[in-house]
């Protein structure tokens, strides 16, 4: 109740008031974090990216997931629990929304719009060449913000500490460069 | 009450199932995926209800703008934290340590932590909080995950190029900050717990500060993020 208390006390929010507030879904999210380790593993997302890609190759019948040494020694055949976390991930998303508003088909973010308009071509070539960048860093460093930052850094892995410092450094340049001479 | 009688239950099954077939995380029994699907749809769901799926709120986070997602991310670190260390002191068998410890490749870190950055910028997704969007039916999100294919397979195809430097040099092992400190993991979280919630308290003052100032451009970013 404390808890819905200080959230509904944060400003701003009024016009995102459908949303959970940051105390309790950070809670509730650690709380799940918790949950999953003690059950099965962290939280973590990158590696199935490659997990599908791997798929991919073996279906149109590549010879690269038996010849590639990174393929071969470090991503498994068969589905295993991380996989099914993000399968996971993408119907919560989906509940979520329908459960309590928020469904979409829109392609183009309205703070984008506001200064790049809405072009969908540019705003994908955007999209693309930000997937593409954060999946090769996060294969780089062997996680991204939920394996390394909200599982790393509860499970106090150093290396945890360093990849949230790298990401908000860059992410913070880069935003604002992209943002650079607005007020909101 | 349950609950906590269920996670004890489930420690010893979670020694075996972390050590199963090379390379999997977390076990391919039917028990596994089940719970593994479940986990992530909450999982999804408390990103898609807390905003992490949305662009606005990721990229006003990354301009100091709104740090309502910071927050959120911060508190969910330290009650983890807090939770694990409890469990694994409750199992007695190191289960945090058990499940592994990132490797602290300083050069891998700082490199992909860098190029990640600017990926989160460009797209205003992770590679997580892309997939509850995706699910949302955010197209943006979606390309934004055909992206990650993309960047994955390559950095798959680069790695036995880039490996040697990334890894060469500055390698220390899997550590773990209580292990530097030499002090008991629980009370170590439980500090940095601590720190957390001062901070994120710091973080919501001037959040709050910075969002009665511009009471008009309230009313103008609430229009943009409740849009998505």
């Amino acid at each position: 109740m404390s808890a819905t208390d200080i959230n509904s006390a944060v400003p701003g929010s009024g016009a995102a008031s459908r949303r959970m507030g940051w105390l309790y879904g950070g809670i509730l999210l650690g709380l799940l974090n918790t949950f999953a380790v003690a059950t099965y593993a962290a939280l973590g997302v990158s590696r199935n990216y490659v997990f599908v890609d791997n798929l991919i190759l073996r279906a149109v019948g590549s010879d690269l997931p038996t010849t590639n040494a990174y393929l071969s020694q470090k991503i498994p055949t068969s589905v295993d629990w991380l996989v099914m976390l993000a399968v996971g991930m993408i119907a919560g998303g989906f509940l979520a929304a329908l459960l309590k508003g928020g469904l979409t088909t829109r392609a183009v973010p309205k703070l984008w719009a506001s200064r790049f308009g809405d072009s969908r071509p540019k705003r994908f070539a955007a999209a693309f060449a930000g997937g593409f960048l954060l999946l090769y860093g996060a294969r780089i460093a062997g996680g991204c913000t939920s394996g390394l930052v909200l599982s790393g850094v509860a499970q106090l892995a150093i290396a945890g500490f360093v990849f949230a410092v790298s990401i908000l450094a860059s992410g913070i340049l880069t935003a604002r460069l992209i943002y650079r001479g607005r007020a909101s | 009450m349950t609950a906590a009688a269920l996670i004890i239950a489930q420690v010893s099954d979670a020694a075996q199932t972390a050590t199963d077939a090379a390379g999997t995380v977390g076990g391919t029994d039917t028990k596994a995926l089940v719970v593994g699907l479940l986990t992530g749809i909450a999982f999804g769901a408390l990103l898609q209800r807390s905003g992490a799926s949305s662009y606005a709120m990721i990229v006003n986070m990354l301009r100091l703008k709104d740090l309502t997602i910071m927050k959120f991310l911060f508190i969910a670190i330290a009650t983890g934290s807090v939770g694990m260390y409890l469990v694994d002191s409750l199992g007695g068998i190191g289960l945090v340590a058990h499940i592994g410890i990132a490797p602290l490749y300083l050069v891998s870190l700082i490199v992909g932590g860098l190029i990640f950055g600017v990926g989160w910028a460009l797209a205003g997704y992770c590679p997580g909080t892309a997939l509850a969007a995706m699910g949302q039916g955010k197209i943006d999100a979606f390309v934004t995950a055909l992206g990650g294919l993309a960047g994955a397979i390559t950095l798959v195809l680069t790695w036995d190029y880039i490996q040697p430097t990334l890894e060469g040099n500055f390698n220390y092992g899997n550590k773990n900050l209580a292990d530097v400190m030499g002090a008991n993991p629980l009370l170590v979280a439980v500090s940095m717990a601590a720190v957390i919630v001062a901070f994120v308290l710091y973080l919501n003052r001037l959040d709050t500060k910075k969002k009665a100032a511009g009471s008009p451009g309230t009313g103008k970013h609430g229009a943009v993020t409740s849009s998505h």
